[in-house]
């Protein structure tokens, strides 16, 4: 049995908004709605609970009943992250000699393995080495003294090392730090500056504090909740470091550990403020690429292979220029149109530079540069939304040919957040020849035919059949091996025609919504989420509705939420 | 600081090289202890051709019809001709860890650990999995691996790697479950690593770094304190590495030539993996590396469980998993078993030709090469290709010979290798694939 006799786990029928679990608090979601109705972009003072409130039951501030958060657990700061920290603390020229370690992703996310896996010699040596390169860069560009506010004449060198350990500390390590930490950090600064003097004293330190587990891990220990004695409220430093690593890889700046340090993290009408104003950062921007980078999987378009023998175009600079292509769509939909985030799928525009404007043939590619420029696809469908762009259809490819079962999958799980089951262990597939095959979808069809690969193979390939117009680097064809392509196609039973008519069936069908919200909470949380946060997944669903499918306000309301405010005890 | 600045050059030296500790025979340590022994793991994915590819349920195309020594080198075996004498194949194995099978290629991979591998609840989002328990050269590497310079070393050839399955697909060595083990891939930072990162004598910077540790050591210690006990576990880790650093930094260097720096980087050329040059600069470090008796312990993942690696010198362009599954393709999959067994030929050839005392290299190492399939075709994990080359220090049969052992289990080999460097090891694996039986006949 393949398990692929019934259907995939989680399908439901395509345009039926169904929800897990029945145990979702209907009044609670009623109020995040009222509270969100009134809810300005920017401007939460709009947004008081009060007002948006009528059941009086405190909005998303009341941690449903049902809500079983995930034991709390050291997460380690992901690889941009830990870049971004550093670029805030010591300047862009120690942000570049940083080397930390790569992650290793579990579940399809780094989050997730950065909260689970240990680090092991190779890691702990390179953390050592980039803190000493990174402090060195800092201090050649002058970028250590900002967290000197004291004369180490008048004042004393011991206790300006402490001044320097306290400032610093409290956004490195994202907490105010304990006296028996100043010490024990100004005793080896102390000892440095013997040798070194004052200036070596504070370099010494520094690479040290940038060693520490505190800072290396994001610590959501939490505190005990009154009410519940199951649950553990993450401290204001922690809520702040959360919020800031999630939304914008980087601690928190100064006036969010003062929002920390003042209390004004302890309800959603304050998290929502802070939280809006974090999204106005640069940071936020590459923050958010990076994730769709992960669940997209548009981050291994850099040095993704090719046969060169098959795609001779395939080049470095055509990869970087797709994975721009995909980028800059999101970034134009999420902050400059403040659009309905599906129209992703859907878009009748792009961003492309001459380059790409020559690999798909574009009458208008002679008038494009190297920079990319927005160019409409209004006599070019076969371009629109995201399954019409050539990096997608590049990565969801083999070597050297197409892969409808690879585009079919990642449709299944990464968008819609299906379970494929694997191929049947130990089954001898005894595939029938193909000899008679001309197309990739002839030869497919053939494999369909032995029983133990037809289950889940249904699934999968009859969506790639959509896309066999796009060949292995996403340039557009009507023939493959010199027969024409048949490009039709279905989802989960439902018609559809090229990429545009894939892109219209995800755009509507409740379920990607479902997906993109699960997997932001899976990033943002670095957990896959239990039975018990269902609860906390239907609220931010609801949500991203009310709010037109805005993602910034999606970003906004999962920080609120308290299934990011909570956690269970440790393990 | 010295790291990565020691150039080509020869840096200044601290204790007598091994060779002037050898007795006068050549054959021991001048105190009598024996020479030092070595365990490699050699892997290889996707498995090996079938004798008949239109039929996956065909024996693989590897093994000798016949058993014992003198045996005949089949097409597949011809590459290790010159190393022949020292090399053992090994027929009928099955991944006994695989039991009972859940899935292809993460079931195949137990084969270098012996523990049935961990799901991870994944809900909807992707599968992935981690390792059961360590990997044998991390068993051997607990044991052996601070008598040396770095407890062990993991080397990769391949850079086409699969990372979305989790560590059981993308690592091949793990100290456990929640530890795998990050290799080198580009022969630049392997020799940084095992070459050029010891303290200098009166290296300035040597107290602050110790002292780093010191107050890391002990903001690790309280924050132990405040979680969890499986953060507990990753906090020990932590710890043990900052140990392991310490050490390191507090070590003198070992008394030996170093190798200038390769030139060979592992990036692609014209689109293709320098796949040789890569595995030969490798291999050359690696052959040095256990000369200078840097460490006693290394993991080579030649290519990756589902790897996409092309073997562009046969004419390949298709990525060799795919290539795995096409009935179609399989003399094409035969010729980059061939190639893959010329790679392997290269580090053993390479061990032997190092000499050690009145040995070499070679005679005090051991070698276990497999991958984590027969066949990728069917993923079947039965009669899985193995090879254990080098002599383990006299313990291993010599001339070397083919084995055949029908539905026994792959971690009986691991134990015989392991038990070359630790004769105490008296068990690998867990669960179904635990083995307290080495193999009658491969060792002496």
């Amino acid at each position: 049995m393949s398990g692929c006799d019934r259907q995939v786990e989680g399908a439901r029928a395509l345009g039926v908004r169904t929800r897990t679990g029945a145990r979702a608090p209907r009044m609670l979601a009623m109020a995040v709605t009222a509270a969100l109705l009134g809810c300005n972009h920017g401007s939460a003072s709009d947004s008081g609970l009060s007002g948006g409130d009528p059941d009086g039951d405190g909005g998303t501030d009341e941690i449903p009943a049902e809500l079983e958060p995930a034991p709390a657990t050291l997460r380690l700061l992901l690889r941009r992250q830990y870049v971004g920290a550093i670029d805030d603390l010591l300047g862009p020229a120690a942000a570049a000699a940083a080397s930390p370690p790569a992650n290793v992703s579990l579940n399809g996310f780094d989050a997730v393995g950065a909260s689970q896996l240990a680090l092991g010699d190779a890691e702990i040596d390179a953390y050592e080495e980039s803190a000493r390169a990174v402090t060195e860069a800092a201090a050649q560009a002058g970028t250590l003294s900002q967290w000197l506010a004291c004369d180490p004449a008048s004042a004393g060198e011991p206790e300006c090392l402490r001044q320097v350990i306290r400032s610093f500390g409290r956004v490195a390590w994202r907490r105010p730090l304990h006296d028996t930490e100043v010490e024990r950090y100004a005793a080896l600064g102390t000892a440095a500056a013997d040798g070194l003097g004052f200036d070596g004293g504070v370099r010494e330190t520094i690479a040290a504090m940038l060693q520490s587990p505190h800072f290396l891990y994001q610590v959501e220990i939490g505190e005990p909740d009154p009410e519940d004695p199951t649950l553990r409220r993450l401290t204001p430093y922690e809520l702040a470091t959360r919020m800031s690593l999630f939304l914008a890889d980087t601690v928190p700046d100064a006036a969010l550990l003062d929002d920390a340090e003042a209390g004004r993290l302890s309800d959603s009408e304050g998290i929502r403020e802070a939280a809006w104003r974090l999204l106005e950062r640069p940071e936020v921007r590459d923050s958010v690429n990076a994730f769709f980078g992960e669940v997209w999987r548009l981050r291994n378009l850099p040095g993704l292979p090719k046969d060169l023998g098959t795609f001779p175009q395939w080049t470095p600079e055509l990869a970087l220029s797709m994975q721009r292509e995909s980028m800059a769509l999101i970034e134009d939909l999420v902050w400059e149109q403040d659009a309905d985030f599906r129209e992703v799928f859907t878009a009748d525009y792009t961003f492309i530079d001459a380059r790409l404007g020559f690999h798909y043939g574009l009458p208008d590619a002679a008038s494009l540069d190297d920079s990319h420029a927005r160019v409409e696809l209004s006599r070019h469908d076969e371009r629109a939304g995201l399954f019409g762009q050539a990096g997608f259809q590049a990565l969801l490819a083999h070597i050297s040919s197409t892969s409808p079962t690879l585009r079919g999958k990642f449709v299944l799980e990464n968008i819609l957040c299906r379970t494929v089951p694997p191929p049947p262990p130990g089954v001898v597939t005894d595939l029938p020849p193909t000899d008679g095959a001309q197309t990739m979808r002839e030869r497919l069809e053939i494999h369909m035919t032995e029983p133990s690969c037809s289950g889940c193979h249904l699934l999968m390939d009859p969506i790639g059949f959509g896309l066999e117009n796009y060949d292995g680097i996403g340039r557009f064809r009507t023939e493959d091996n010199g027969a024409p392509i048949d490009a039709s196609a279905e989802l989960e039973g439902v018609a559809f025609e090229g990429a545009a008519g894939l892109g219209e069936i995800i755009a509507e069908t409740p379920d990607t919504t479902d997906c993109l919200v699960r997997n932001l909470y899976r990033h943002a949380t670095g957990h896959i989420e239990g039975e018990g946060e269902e609860v906390a997944i239907d609220q931010l669903e609801e949500a991203f509705i009310e709010a037109g499918y805005r993602l910034p306000d999606l970003l906004v309301e999962i920080v609120a939420n308290p299934a990011f405010r909570v956690v269970a005890p440790p393990q | 600081m010295l790291r990565g600045m020691v150039g080509g050059s020869i840096v200044a030296l601290a204790l007598p090289p091994l060779e002037a500790m050898l007795d006068a025979h050549g054959e021991a340590l001048a105190d009598g202890t024996q020479l030092p022994r070595r365990l490699v793991t050699w892997f290889w994915g996707n498995g090996v051709a079938l004798t008949n590819g239109s039929d996956a349920g065909s024996p693989i195309r590897f093994f000798p019809s016949q058993t014992g020594p003198g045996y005949e080198l089949t097409p597949q075996l011809q590459p290790l001709e010159s190393v022949r004498d020292h090399v053992s194949v090994l027929s009928g194995f099955q991944v006994s860890a695989s039991i009972p099978n859940r899935r292809g290629h993460h079931d195949g991979c137990a084969v270098l650990s012996g523990h049935p591998f961990i799901e991870l609840p994944s809900g909807s989002a992707n599968y992935a999995s981690m390792f059961g328990g360590p990997t044998v050269d991390q068993v051997v590497a607990e044991r052996v691996g601070s008598q040396t310079y770095l407890p062990s070393v993991q080397l990769a050839i391949s850079r086409r790697i699969v990372t979305s399955e989790g560590p059981s697909l993308q690592f091949i060595s793990h100290k456990g479950p929640k530890q795998p083990l990050a290799a080198d891939n580009d022969p630049r930072a392997a020799w940084t690593r095992m070459f050029a990162s010891f303290s200098v004598p009166d290296d300035p910077t040597t107290p602050h770094r110790l002292a780093a540790l010191d107050a890391v050591m002990a903001d690790a210690d309280e924050l132990k304190s405040r979680v969890g006990m499986v953060d507990r576990h990753r906090i020990d880790a932590h710890l043990a590495s900052v140990a392991q650093l310490r050490s390191q930094i507090d070590a003198l260097a070992p008394s030996c030539d170093i190798p200038p720096e390769p030139t060979q980087a592992n990036e692609d050329v014209d689109g293709n993996e320098p796949t040789e040059e890569v595995n030969r600069a490798m291999s050359d470090l690696l052959a040095l590396a256990f000369a200078c008796d840097l460490t006693r312990v290394a993991s080579v993942q030649f290519s990756g469980s589902v790897g996409f690696n092309v073997f562009h010198g046969l004419g390949h362009s298709m990525g060799h998993h795919d290539m795995s599954h096409d009935a179609g393709l399989n003399d094409a999959m035969d010729a980059s078993t061939i190639e893959t067994m010329r790679m392997l030929a290269y580090l053993i050839e390479r061990l032997g030709q190092t000499p050690e005392g009145a040995s070499t290299v070679l005679d005090n190492a051991v070698i276990f090469a497999s991958s984590d399939a027969a066949s990728g075709q069917s993923h079947q994990v039965v009669n899985m290709p193995i090879v254990v080359a080098g002599g383990g220090g006299g313990a291993l049969v010599h001339p070397g010979v083919h084995l055949s052992s029908p539905g026994a289990n792959t971690s009986d080999v691991l134990l015989s290798c392991a038990q070359t460097v630790c004769p105490e090891i008296t068990e690998i694996g867990s669960g179904s694939g635990r083995s307290t039986t080495p193999v009658t006949g491969l060792s002496v």
